[in-house]
This record gives structure tokens, sequence and C-alpha cells, in this order.
């Protein structure tokens, strides 16, 4: 894996605008006061979303969440499947759109202005989406064009990626013939070529083995070296440990914790997460019963 | 760079990719339709040529009351006996017997020979009639050969199939042994006179004959055929006896001639063209567009993309223009070469049978080109966005499939109707989406574009309106969060 460490930040050099100083003019304090400097990438505010079932009732799939994360931060989502870390991040990512509740990026409301969201964000679910006919090299291309880049300005940024993740070699071979560690990197570039502000990724190594899953580690500590606000949801509790910084548990639609993975350790008395998270849930469901 | 453009072009390079596509894009329409046409009428041509040169028995129930009848169906039904005379009239046109057998009876051959030789068709049919009396044919190479070439029958008695004569008497017993017979293939078909035969005849009378035949055995309809051609001809020939022997002027058994002249216009290539065409234009426009079109909705879905691509800064109207664009390309390649292959391998005459047909080849002007266009273009439109639309509902792939297979009966049904005898263009015609495109593209093949431009008109305006509401409709799905993510 290369060395991400050496990738400094282009954002200027690509043209688009810097949104910087303008997302944080209500950038609320860290109760503790720990993080007066850190600015919000993403307030999330009693974001809820109601999924009509085909028999004509009602699902609430998310329910009133509310979590802020930083720039230079890494904020993991953690839930067992179906606990609607997938709706919320399609609701951070323009999506779908929330039944009620607010969501500001970069300083951008989601509803009012997804393009202004869409233009800072990138995403990526399940690392291996590409289209598997066009090469490494088309389809990165395709999504720089697709978000407003120059031919130029794509030009430089692949030639810096795809050497920085020694990708050369394949870079005009079709993506379904790619190996997953491949298709790893290709997703990757994809997703940062516009180099966007905040990062969303849902549960990018679900299915992986330890090696692709680490280039994708790797990649996340790397996004927050380079002070961009990283969401990452994650049913792994080991992925937890390794990467974030704040880390928010949701269960049944309903954000159970908040709180900087230590203090979240701490507060529930327990030294891994996931005992924290086993005692969190637990504690939920015998409240629920 | 605009971003319909963007997504027109990727999703454009995607598509040329897919083995499936360009199947049913190029290769289909362009190979398929002269392939499928080539085996059915070399096949047809082969059975029905097979059927016509075997030698079939044909029972005469009772000879004895009309010997001289007998006779000379034998005669005229072998082709050694019947011929004879026949080929005296080819032989003096300078056709031997060794060059007509080298056309092995097949029209094309035939018609060939007669181009070499320099013989006028007229004046050889002219000739024929001479022998074989007045007919109901022409001077086509085909109608020409059924003359020259009379039924293959071998005419044989009850002694020969060993049946008593309290079967025949029976009319139950003769019925069941005859359908027996022809159903084993013993017999094609049975004569039986009627007892006076004879002495009717002589005054100059009517007698009757019955044909006996199964219609179920091809080989026993063809019998009756042949031995009704038979009997045709022999009553012209002793019609023309009794006139002579009542020294009637020649005119008095036939007091009409029917002179039917063909006037200059469509043959029947164009026919036949302006009859498949528009089908075929419709289906292929169809076909072209299914596979794109579920690639480009439902596989996003399957491939994962989607939601990248639903993140991206670009207008839903953008992507679904993008994609809307490409598989209008494949549906209108599809039509196009579907079009042009069909017109170019007949009008080259690959086909024996249709090669035969002849009259004027078939071309079209600018302005009919035009009008072609402007139905071909809006129908694939929404085609196009109707699958579309489909597709982006569809979870998989093999959703998307399965949604395609009952739409495609939906447009295979009204395109059928240009093959309907009789269906005109009008107002309410005009009407019904797809059985209109149907109907104009005929007329247009057909040359009577000038009578119904103002159909071609309205047409052209509801089937655009209509595409574009299905295009605005995909738009709409594409926004819609219950359809992008239906799981």
């Amino acid at each position: 894996m290369a060395d991400t460490a050496e990738y400094v930040d282009k954002k200027n050099r690509k043209g688009m605008k810097d949104e910087k100083g303008v997302e944080d003019e209500k950038g609320v304090k860290d109760e503790k006061g720990v993080e007066d400097e850190k600015k919000e990438g993403v307030i999330a505010d009693s974001l809820t979303k109601v999924f009509k079932t085909r028999k004509g009732g009602e699902v609430r799939a998310v329910d009133s969440v509310s979590f802020r994360a930083y720039f230079g931060e890494v904020y993991g989502l953690l839930g067992i499947n179906g606990a609607g870390k997938t709706t919320v991040l399609r609701m951070l990512s323009t999506m779908l759109t929330p039944t009620s509740g607010s969501v500001s990026i970069c300083g951008f409301d989601v509803q009012e202005n997804p393009r202004g969201v869409r233009e800072r964000i990138g995403f990526m679910s399940t690392a291996t989406s590409l289209y598997g006919r066009l090469t490494a090299r088309e389809m990165v291309t395709y999504f720089g064009r697709l978000n407003g880049m120059s031919a130029g300005a794509i030009q430089t940024r692949i030639d810096e990626l795809f050497d920085l993740f020694e990708m050369k070699e394949f870079a005009d071979r079709r993506c379904d013939k790619l190996s997953t560690g491949m298709k790893q990197k290709v997703s990757i570039v994809r997703t940062v070529l516009h180099d966007p502000e905040v990062l969303i990724f849902d549960e990018p190594t679900a299915g992986l083995d330890v090696l692709t899953s680490r280039t994708i580690v790797d990649f996340v500590r790397d996004c927050r070296a380079r002070n961009k606000c990283v969401i990452f949801s994650t049913h792994i509790m080991e992925e937890v440990e390794k990467l974030c910084d704040r880390v928010g548990v949701i269960h049944e639609g309903r954000l159970l914790a908040d709180d900087r993975l230590e203090d979240m350790l701490k507060g529930s008395e327990a030294h891994r997460v996931e005992e924290a998270f086993v005692s969190l849930v637990g504690k939920q469901e015998r409240s629920g019963k | 760079m605009n971003p319909v453009s963007t997504v027109f072009r990727k999703e454009l390079l995607d598509v040329l990719r897919d083995r499936r596509t360009l199947v049913f894009m190029l290769v289909l329409p362009t190979l398929a339709i002269p392939a499928i046409m080539w085996v059915t009428t070399e096949m047809m041509t082969h059975f029905i040529d097979k059927l016509a040169k075997e030698r079939v028995d044909i029972l005469v129930i009772n000879p004895q009351v009309a010997l001289e009848v007998t006779e000379e169906l034998a005669a005229r039904a072998d082709p050694k006996g019947r011929a004879m005379e026949l080929v005296e009239v080819l032989r003096r046109q300078g056709l031997s017997e060794k060059e007509l057998a080298r056309t092995k009876g097949e029209p094309r051959r035939f018609a060939k020979l007669l181009e070499e030789k320099g013989i006028d068709k007229e004046k050889l049919l002219k000739e024929i009639r001479s022998v074989v009396g007045e007919g109901e044919f022409d001077a086509e190479p085909r109608s020409i050969l059924a003359q020259a070439y009379p039924p293959n029958f071998r005419i044989i008695t009850p002694e020969d199939l060993k049946v008593s004569a309290e079967v025949l008497a029976d009319p139950a017993k003769k019925e069941e042994f005859l359908t027996e017979a022809i159903r084993s293939g013993k017999i094609a078909a049975a004569v039986e006179f009627e007892k006076e035969t004879t002495r009717l005849l002589n005054e100059y009378s009517t007698a009757s004959i019955a044909i006996y035949y199964l219609q179920s055995v091809d080989r026993s309809e063809a019998a009756r055929n042949g031995l009704s051609r038979v009997f045709k001809g022999m009553g012209r020939k002793l019609v023309t006896r009794r006139v002579s022997d009542k020294e009637l002027p020649a005119g008095f058994a036939r007091p009409y001639k029917l002179d039917v002249k063909k006037l200059p216009g469509p043959g029947p290539l164009v026919k036949l063209l302006s009859q498949m065409l528009p089908y075929m234009i419709l289906i292929f426009a169809f076909l072209g567009a299914v596979y794109p079109a579920i690639d480009l909705g439902a596989g996003e879905k399957e491939r994962g993309t989607l939601e990248t691509l639903l993140v991206a800064p670009v207008s839903r109207l953008s992507l679904v223009l993008g994609k809307f664009l490409v598989i209008l390309c494949a549906a209108l390649t599809s039509a196009l070469l579907a079009t042009v292959s069909l017109a170019l391998s007949l009008n080259i005459g690959v086909f024996s049978e249709l090669a035969e047909l002849g009259g004027s080849s078939f071309s079209l002007g600018v302005i009919e080109i035009i009008a072609v266009l402007s139905m071909i273009i809006p129908v694939a439109a929404i085609f196009s966005s109707l699958l579309l639309a489909l597709s982006i509902f569809a979870k998989s792939f093999k959703e998307g499939q399965s949604y395609a297979a009952p739409l495609q009966f939906l447009i295979i049904m009204p395109a059928f109707v240009s093959f309907v005898p009789g269906v005109k263009l009008d107002w309410v015609m005009a009407s019904i989406p797809v059985v209109n495109i149907s109907l104009a593209l005929k007329e247009i093949f057909t040359g009577n574009l000038d009578r119904h431009w103002y159909h071609v008109g309205l047409i052209f305006v509801s089937t655009t309106i209509v595409a574009s509401l299905l295009l605005l409709f995909a738009t709409r799905w594409f926004q819609r969060e219950e359809v992008l993510f239906r799981n």
C-alpha cells in the first residue's frame, strides 16, 4: 500500500471554489471545550425518515438522529444490519429527502441546495461498484466530468492519483478484468478525484479480505490527515477502534450514543467497543420492552 | 462539457462494448431477416416442388362407364402421355426436352432459359392455349410451367386395390374405404363418373364427375387441384369439338374473352415490402432498445453504481436525457439496419420465390425518406422512454427483462396490422398508437404519401407528444426515492 502521507491537499489546484470559512459561522463548540478549533463538516439535526410500506403502514427507519462530524476527524456510524446507517448516509448525500429534520454539509442545506452539497462530497459504498466495460481511466474521467472538472484538471489529478496508488499498469484495463484490490483503488480515486471536503463511506469494507480492506482503512486515515471530514458506517467493531475519533451508535433508527470513542468506552465502563455496543443496545431493548 | 453529452458519450461507449447489445442492435437486424427469409422460402419451394413432382395414384372407381374419358384422363395426367402435345409446342419454340429437363421445373431456371433463348412469353402462351385450351393462367414462367408440367398421376382401378364391388356400392362403406386409402397413402384422390356419362356426353349434355379427397392430407389436396385442372382442360377441348360438330362459330362457347391488363404501378415486390417493412421496423426499433435500456437503468442498480451517479452534481434530467439518447440511437440503428437489409435482399433478389415477383424495384424519394424518419424517430422515442422508465423501476437486469417481454407483445400485435389486408389509414386508425405508425409507413412505402400527408402530420405530432410525456415521466421516476430505492 502506498504511503498516502505524501499526498498533499491539492484542493486549490483543480479550480473549484474553496468553501472553507463559509461553513462554520454558527460552529457550536463542543461542550467539553476540546474541539474549539475544529469546524463541523456535517451537522445532522433531528434527522427522521419514515418509509411507507406497501400495506399502507409506516416504518421509522431513522428517528430524530442528531450528530456533528468535524473536519480532521473520522465519525463512525456503528450499528447492526438494518439499524438505519445506510438511510442516514443516503440522506446526508442527497439521495433521500428527510421526512423531517435537517442536514447541513459545509454550510449547505441538503434540501435547499443539494447541488452545493453534491459538489462537496465524495460518496463510496461497497467499493467494487464500477462500470465493468469501462477502463479504470474512463471510469474516473466520467465522474470527473460529471463533477464539472475541466479535461486538464482531470488529467492532472489522474496522473497524480494513479501514480500515488500505483495504478498506472492497469489504468487502461477494463474494470471487470481487475482484481478486487485494483477495483478498490479505482473506486477510491473515483471518490476523491474532485477533492471533496466531506467523505461519506457506507460500509466500504463489507465483504472484503484483510488486505483489500487495509487499502480502505489506510485511505480513510489519510483523509483525516488531510483535514477532511469523514463519515464512516460499519458494523465491524474493530474498525471503529482502529479508525474513528467519534462514534454514533445507531440501533433501530435511533442514535443511542454520540461521543468521542474514549468517552464512550469510559461512560459504559467497557474496554472494547463491542462491550460498549452490546451494553448500549441491551439497555435500549430493555427500556423498549 | 454539457452533462447530457458527458452521460451520452459514456453510455454509448459502455453500450457499444456490450456484446449482447451489439448482437441485438447490429447483427440481428442485418443478418437475421435475410437468413430467416432465405431458409423459409427455400424450404417452401423445396417441399412444394417435391409435392408437385411426386407421382401419386388416382383411383377411378368406375372406369367402365366412361372409358374414353378415363383414357384421356390417364393420357393427360401422365407426364409422358399427356404432355407430349405441350412438349411439342415447346419444341416448336426451340426448347428441347433436355433443356426443359434441366430446369427441373423451377420457375427461376425456366425464366432464365426463356430469356437465353429469346422466346417471347406471350407467343408461347398463345401456343400453349391452342393445345390446352383457354385457361386462367398468364405469361408468367410459373404459370407456363404449371401447364408444361402436368400433375404426375397414375390412374388405377378398383382391381388394382383389390376392393370388392360391394364396398364401393355402399356409400358409407365407400367413404370409409376411400378415407382409409388416402390416409394410408395408397391413393391421393378418387374419381367417380356418373353412370350415364357416355350417353350424356354424346347428347351434348352435362355429366357430373365426383372427386373424393381428404383436406387434411397435402398430397390429396394437391391431387384435387390437379384433377380440377385436367378436367377443365378436357372440358374446354370438348366444347371446341362440340362447337365445330354443330358448325357453330368459334365464339359460340366463348362469349367473353378476358383481357386482363396490368397498369403501371407498384409491383408485387413493393406490395410485399410495404407490408413487411412497417412490422420489421417497429419490432427491431423495440428489440434494439431493450438491452441498452435495461442495462442503463436496472443495470446501474445491479452493479451498485446508481448511488455514485446520483451523488454526482448533475441534474436528474441530464442523466435521463443522456441515457435516453443512447437508447434511442440503438433503437434507430437497429430499425434502419433492418430496413436496409430487408430492402436490399429483396431488391437483389436473393430469394428464388421472391425474385420472381419482379415488378418495379423498391426506392424512396427524399420526401418519403423524411416522412419515414418522422414516423420512426418519435415511435422509437416512445419505446426508448418507456423501456427506460421500466428499467429505472426494475431492481435488477432480470426484473427489467421480465417487464420488457410482455411489452414486446403489446408492440408486436398492433405492428402486425400492416399485414392485414383492407385496413385503411383513416382518422380512427391514425389515433391508435403503433397501429398508426405501421399503417402510415405502409402507405408511404406504397407511394401514397400524397394522399395521407395530413394523417402522417397528425401522427408525427401526436407520437412526439406521447414520447415527450413518457420521457418526462421517466425523469420523474428518476427523482422518486421509492422507485430508485425499492428495496
